[in-house]
Formats: structure tokens, C-alpha cells, sequence
């Protein structure tokens, strides 16, 4: 939520005669409201006034960091790593001694304890005949957990929000035609998204390229799709569980949709934090796979062997998460690819139970779902870590 | 996607046999030698086209032109001129044009070279530009000019040592070998570059740049006893290079030799003089506590690192997973909203990424140590472009 407050200040020194013509709009274009801000900061400032802008001075806290005397307006500021609420203010003075303020306030990181923890969401698909435009009850399915049946106390297709990230591989193995038919498949992900649903675009190579906050806006989100140049190596775990940890302080249909064309290189984590973090968690995740099967490699980090298990680990936190990996040999294939996912969220059923049987102390708790009828397939999270 | 690597073992190099060669193949054409006269090259385009025809003569006429150029110091022009001359002439597959451009330049450089035996070095180091400038440029369809151009610097230098017979050559030789190891490492063609620093340690066992190179080699293709042999090489040479402590560690993990890997770890990240793989020392020193499922020394480790390198991104996380797994999730969380909310965190190649690639900065002092030699030997080029001396390098070597 936005907690922005823009001023538009006139000094006690003005005379009223030369208010109208003398007035200094200013405006914090970054860092953005509604989000944390930590160590150094590019603060920038929009101004707009009828006469020349002596400086811009940059307050935090009401303490001030720095000053600018040339457009484009744009101050460095260390906002110190403490997760707590900060004031930025900005006020800009012309060679008269008018002045103009903008206020912007950040908020700390929300670590909410969730009301709703052991309240499990389960988003099952199921298919028929290879459709999955089906129109089950909740009487048509049963939970079991650890072979315990459950009651089913949410039920539910196509009503939770979606909150997606879209974790995007743009390393540097990546061409151009490939890097534009990922855009063009990412693109077609957020166009079917819907009003109250939000998604949070990320690349990554070695490192994070480029990083929305979550949002709903299309076209912010699009953006960040354009003139991207691809660059670095490959560190899927990292970014991974960076993406599984994002979507915890998320609520509603949680997913990611990552897209690589080769298996993970430089992460520093092993694939089997991603398994523990995607046990551990509830989001889905999605692996949109350019080039085909894995084939075994060796690189600085990792033999054959560990780079293989690897892959084995990152394939089973994909699989035990309700998602799956979706192999596709050629870059056209991309549009279809992120467009089939996003149905397959659509038509997925949401069901949500307490556990009968949980007691918190780690341990895997398989789920099995039925339902009722013949030759129904059905896939969802195999279960999950009793946390 | 990570490149395909194969699994192989060093050959015995075979350029000793190819330096015979050349004093053979370059006396024949020397007796081809015409006079000199204008050139094309006035403005530093040749005007050539490629897969022109072009005569022995002209070819020898350019060519001593374009060493002129680069003797006066046109660093610039003279190897882009040797990149226009040989692409030229070179016709992709036609191993025929090939072995003319070679017959043709042998005879300028043993004309040459019967003055002054230590021109070699400039001339090697003009090829080894003009091979550097190729792989920038990508020169597509120019495979044959590019190998060509490369075994042109490779086998002067080896030439240079052989004849002259003194250490000091050797020491130019093997550093001009390693550079070009760097540069085919560059463009990922690992087993000509191992073979490049392989002749480049038999000349100088004790070439860090080399040693560290055909270690890296060995380690990217799981040939993790090689790579430990060499790698003790650098140390002994060496024993402070933090790069080449930082691979045996990971390569001593590798044979599960943990306690000495662990202690090679904390040597770098007790040093006050950080490198670009003390970052990766923390990393892998908690990723050990962390396999032995010691998450409280992981995450001590960590927040040491943190001190150290607060903007890094890597660190950061590799944290909050520990923090996550010891049931921490808050600060974790903390932790991961940091770097969702800090730019720093998406501008620079991680040194993770560094590891696995060449960084050109690892040939830096093989390329200076190359260009001050190269540089120095100009005058003696120059002078004996303008002598007529008439005497067979062989006959020098007497």
C-alpha cells in the first residue's frame, strides 16, 4: 500500500504576489513507496518549476545524505540494512530561494505470522480424456494425509488470486531470437493474468539481471522484458529458492515459472535446499525447459556425478511441488509453453485442509488425492515438510 | 547451458617437429624473395579482396610491409593488415592457400631472421595481436586464417627458443605460449589450449599462469589428480596465490581429502588482503560445515563473511538458507527481501561465475611481459628490414 504524501511547500519567505508564478513541483520517482529499501539507494527526483533549480537535497529520517545541482536529479543514499520504515524527503530550491517537497515512505519487510499456517492449500490438476475442462464437486474428492483422510474446509477452481514469479534464465547462452521468444512467452503469461492477480518478473544469469517487486501492473511487469541483453552463467538453485522465499511473504495461488536453457552451474546453494525450501513451502513450481533432456556435464564446480544428482534434486522439487517440467526443443515453442501453464493454474481445483495429524516436527507428510470416477488423472504436490 | 565438455588426455605436443619444418620450408621459399616495392597499404587498408589470388611475390611484398609497420609502432594498423593479408589470401578449407601464405611469410621472416635472431620475437608477438584481434572479432569462416595465424605465433616462439638456446628465451617463448593458451581457453577450445600451456611449463616449469591454466583445464574435466599435481606446482612457485589455494581446496574436497581442503579455506579467509576468491573461500568453508550438518558453524562463517563483503548477493543468500534450515525463517526472510530491494546486487559477475571461466586478467602478466619484450626487440626488426643479409637463420644458430 502506497503511503506516499507529496508536498507542494511554499516558504515562509514567499510573498504571496509571486506564489503563482514561482511554484516547484517535485516528485521521488525512486525508490518506489510501497517497498523495503536496504543499503545504498539511487533516490531519484522529478522537478518541475518556472525558474532555474539551484539544488536538490535528498533528507532521510530528516537527516540529510546528499545534494544535486544538475538534472537528472539523482542521489546516492545508505539506508543502512535495519528492516524498518524510512522517510525519504526531497526538496528543491531555485536560484530565488523557492522551494518545493516531495515526501516518500518505504515500509519495513511484513514478516506476518500466518493465521492460516497449518491450513494446507492443495491445487490439484486433473485431467479426462486429455481435457482438463472438467466440472468436479468437492464430494468428488478425498484427501489423504500420511493415509489419514482429511476434511476439506476450502474448495475452490479459478477464485484464489495468482501471485506468479517469473524466473527467466537470460545467461549468456542465450540468443537473441531465444531472449525475444522469451519475451514474447512471458508476455503472453501476464496478458492472461487477471486484475487481482500479481507477478514478479525476475532475470537471472550468475546474478540477478533485472527484478520486478510483485505487482499487478502488465505493463511495468512487460518492461522489464525489453532490451534485454543476456550476459553470465547459470545459478538456477540461487534464484530459485531466492524466487520460493519471495512468494512465503505472498498469499493465494503461489507459483514459479522458471525458464532455463541448461541446468545450474554457479549457485552456491545445492539443489537440495531448493527440494527442502519446496517441501518446506506451498508454491508450485514450473520448469520450462529449452534444449531438450539433461546430458551429463562437468564445469569448474561440479563433476558428472554431482552434476547430475543436481538435476536429479531440482527435478524432484519440481515434481513433489504439484508443478512439472515442460521440455521443449525450440524457442517458438515458448508462447505455447508459458500460455499452457497458465491455463493448467486456471483449471486447477484449490483444496484446503487442516491436518489432523500434524505436530510440527519436520517430517514428510505425503498427500494422495482422489477422486471419484474412472480414467481421471491427477496431479498435485506430493506432500509436504511438517514445519 | 553450460558448454559440452569431453573427456581426453594431453598428447605430446608436436610443434618441436613442426619448428624443423620450418627451417626447411623456409629456406626453399626464400629463393623466391622479390625486391621491395610499393605497396597497397598506404592507408592501412590493403584493398585486398578475399580468396584474391594473389602471387608469392605480392605476398612476401605485403607482408614485409605490414612488419615495417609494426616495427615503426603501428600497433593499430599492422595487425589488422596481417588479419586483412591472411584472411585474404587463406581460403576456408583450402589448405593449398594455406601452406602459399605460409611458404610466403617464412621466407620474409628467414630473410629477416638471418639478421637478427631476436626479430622472431616481435614477429611472433604481431601474429599472436592479429590471433587475439580474430577471436575478438569472431571471425567467422575464418577458421583456417585464425589456426594459421595462431601456429604462425606459436611455432616463432617455439623457433626463437630453439635457436637461441638461452633462458631468457625461453622465458619470452613460454609466455607468449601462455597467452595463447589464455586466448584459446577464451574461446572455449580447451585441448589446444592445454597443449599451449603444457609446452609452456616444459619451458618454464615454474609459469604460474600456465601451471594454473592446464590445472583449470584438468579440473573442468573431472581429471582431479591432474589438477591437484599441477596445482601444487603453482603453490610451490607461488605459495601465497590465492587462486591457486582456493582450487586445490576444491579439488581436495573432491578426493574427500577434507581436512587439508578446510585448512587451505581458513588460510584465505584469515588473510587481510582479500582477493576475488576470498568471497568463494567463505562460501565453500560453510558449505562444508553445512554438509557435515554443522549449520551453527555455517551460519558463524557466513555472518564473518557478511562483515567482510556486506553487498554480497551470493553470501547473503547462501545465509538465509542456512538460517531458513535452522528453522529462522524470519531473518531469512529479512535477508532475501534485502537483496530483492538492492540494486548492487544485480550489476556484477559473481566471482562464482569468475571460477568457471577465464578471466583475461589471469594472462595479464604473460601479455605485459610479452609487449615489453616485443617492444624492446622493435629497433633490431626495423634494422633488419632495411639490411639485405643474406645468411640462413641455420647458419646464425652456428
Amino acid at each position: 500500500m502506497s503511503r506516499r504524501a507529496p508536498l507542494l511547500a511554499l516558504t515562509l519567505g514567499l510573498l504571496l504576489a509571486a506564489a503563482a508564478s514561482a511554484q516547484v513541483a517535485v516528485s521521488i520517482l525512486s525508490p518506489a513507496a510501497d517497498q523495503p529499501v536496504f543499503g545504498a539507494v539511487d533516490v531519484k527526483v522529478g522537478v518541475q518549476a518556472r525558474e532555474p533549480i539551484d539544488r536538490v537535497e535528498v533528507f532521510l529520517n530528516g537527516k540529510l545524505m546528499g545534494s544535486s545541482k544538475m538534472p537528472p536529479y539523482r542521489i546516492r543514499v545508505d539506508a543502512g540494512e535495519d528492516n524498518m520504515r524510512r522517510e525519504f524527503r526531497a526538496v528543491a530550491y531555485t536560484r530565488s530561494g523557492v522551494t518545493g517537497a516531495d515526501v516518500l515512505v518505504t515500509n519495513p519487510v511484513q514478516i506476518m505470522d500466518e493465521l492460516d499456517l497449518k491450513l494446507r492449500a492443495i491445487f490439484v490438476s486433473v485431467t479426462s480424456d486429455g481435457s482438463r475442462n472438467l466440472s468436479l464437486a468437492q464430494e468428488d474428492f478425498q484427501v489423504l494425509d500420511n493415509g489419514a483422510p482429511q476434511e476439506i474446509v476450502t474448495f475452490g477452481r479459478d477464485e484464489l488470486p495468482l501471485t506468479a514469479v517469473l524466473l527467466l534464465d537470460t545467461s549468456e547462452s542465450m540468443r537473441e531470437k531465444e531472449i525475444e521468444a522469451v519475451r514474447q512467452g512471458a508476455k503472453a503469461f501476464l496478458d492472461g493474468m487477471k486484475p487481482a492477480d500479481e507477478a514478479m518478473v525476475a532475470l537471472f544469469s550468475d546474478r540477478l539481471l533485472r527484478l520486478t517487486p510483485f505487482t499487478s501492473d502488465k505493463t511495468a511487469l512487460a518492461s522489464t522484458l525489453s532490451g534485454v541483453k543476456s550476459a553470465g552463467g547459470t545459478a538456477v538453485n540461487d534464484f530459485l529458492y531466492l524466487s520460493l522465499k519471495a512468494l512465503e511473504m505472498r498469499q493465494g495461488q503461489r507459483v514459479v515459472v522458471l525458464f532455463s536453457d541448461g541446468s545450474d552451474v554457479h549457485s552456491v546453494l545445492p539443489a537440495a535446499d531448493v527440494l527442502w525450501k519446496a517441501r518446506a513451502g506451498q508454491a508450485m513450481i514450473y520448469w520450462i525447459q529449452l534444449g531438450g533432456k539433461h546430458q551429463s556435464f562437468t564445469s569448474s564446480w561440479r563433476d558428472y556425478t554431482a552434476n547430475d544428482r543436481e538435476y536429479d534434486d531440482l527435478e524432484k522439487a519440481v515434481r513433489e511441488s504439484g508443478g512439472r517440467i515442460l521440455p521443449i526443443e525450440r524457442a517458438g515453442e515458448l508462447t505455447f509453453a508459458f500460455n499452457n501453464i497458465l491455463q493448467e493454474l486456471r483449471q486447477q481445483y484449490a483444496l484446503g485442509y487442516y491436518p489432523n495429524n500434524a505436530k510440527g516436527d519436520g517430517k514428510w507428510h505425503k498427500i494422495d488425492i482422489r477422486v471419484k470416477g474412472f480414467g481421471e488423472k491427477v496431479r498435485h504436490r506430493e506432500g509436504y515438510a511438517d514445519y | 547451458m553450460p558448454a559440452r565438455t569431453e573427456r581426453y588426455h594431453l598428447r605430446e605436443p608436436l610443434t618441436w617437429l613442426a619448428a624443423a619444418v620450418w627451417l626447411w620450408a623456409g629456406q626453399v621459399a626464400w629463393a623466391q624473395t622479390p625486391g621491395s616495392s610499393a605497396s597497397a597499404a598506404e592507408n592501412g587498408s590493403l584493398g585486398l579482396k578475399a580468396g584474391e589470388d594473389i602471387p608469392s611475390e605480392r605476398i612476401q611484398e605485403i607482408y614485409r610491409r605490414i612488419l615495417k609497420d609494426w616495427s615503426a609502432g603501428e600497433t593499430e594498423r599492422a595487425p589488422n593488415e596481417l588479419i586483412e593479408l591472411e584472411t585474404s589470401v587463406v581460403v576456408e578449407g583450402d589448405l593449398g592457400t594455406r601452406k602459399t601464405l605460409l611458404k610466403a611469410e617464412q621466407a620474409v621472416i628467414h630473410q629477416v631472421g638471418a639478421a637478427d635472431l631476436e626479430v622472431l620475437v616481435p614477429i611472433a608477438v604481431l601474429h599472436h595481436e592479429a590471433y587475439r584481434r580474430m577471436l575478438d572479432r569472431g571471425a567467422r569462416g575464418q577458421a583456417t586464417a585464425m589456426s594459421h595465424t595462431r601456429s604462425m605465433a606459436r611455432d616463432l616462439a617455439i623457433l626463437y627458443r630453439e635457436q637461441s638456446g638461452s633462458e631468457g628465451a625461453a622465458l619470452v617463448s613460454s609466455r607468449l605460449l601462455t597467452s595463447l593458451g589464455g586466448l584459446l581457453l577464451q574461446s572455449a577450445q580447451q585441448l589446444p589450449a592445454a597443449e599451449m600451456f603444457q609446452q609452456a611449463v616444459e619451458l618454464d616449469g615454474r609459469n604460474v599462469a600456465a601451471l594454473l591454466g592446464l590445472a583449470t583445464i584438468y579440473e573442468k574435466n573431472a581429471q582431479v589428480e591432474s589438477a591437484v599435481k599441477y596445482l601444487r606446482r603453482v603453490l610451490e612457485a607461488d605459495p601465497e596465490n590465492a587462486e591457486g589455494r582456493f582450487r586445490l581446496a576444491m579439488n581436495l574436497k573432491r578426493q574427500d581429502q577434507m581436512a587439508e581442503a578446510r585448512k587451505l579455506l581458513d588460510g584465505l579467509t584469515a588473510s587481510t588482503d582479500p582477493s576475488w576468491v576470498t568471497p568463494l573461500a567463505y562460501q565453500e568453508l560453510a558449505r562444508l560445515a553445512s554438509d557435515q550438518e554443522k549449520p551453527d558453524e555455517a551460519e558463524k562463517v557466513l555472518r564473518q563473511a557478511l562483515e567482510r563483503f556486506p553487498d554480497d548477493a551470493r553470501l547473503t543468500i547462501q545465509l538465509a538458507a542456512v538460517l531458513d534450515r535452522k528453522g529462522e525463517g524470519r531473518e531469512a526472510t529479512a535477508l532475501i527481501a534485502r537483496i530483492l530491494a538492492s540494486p548492487s546486487s544485480r550489476e556484477a559477475s559473481s566471482a562464482r561465475y569468475l571460477y568457471n571461466t577465464v578471466r583475461p586478467e589471469a594472462f595479464a602478466e604473460a601479455r605485459s611481459f610479452l609487449a615489453e619484450n616485443s617492444r624492446s626487440r622493435l629497433p633490431v626488426l626495423a634494422q633488419a628490414l632495411t639490411s639485405q643479409a643474406d645468411v640462413a637463420i641455420t647458419e646464425v644458430g652456428r
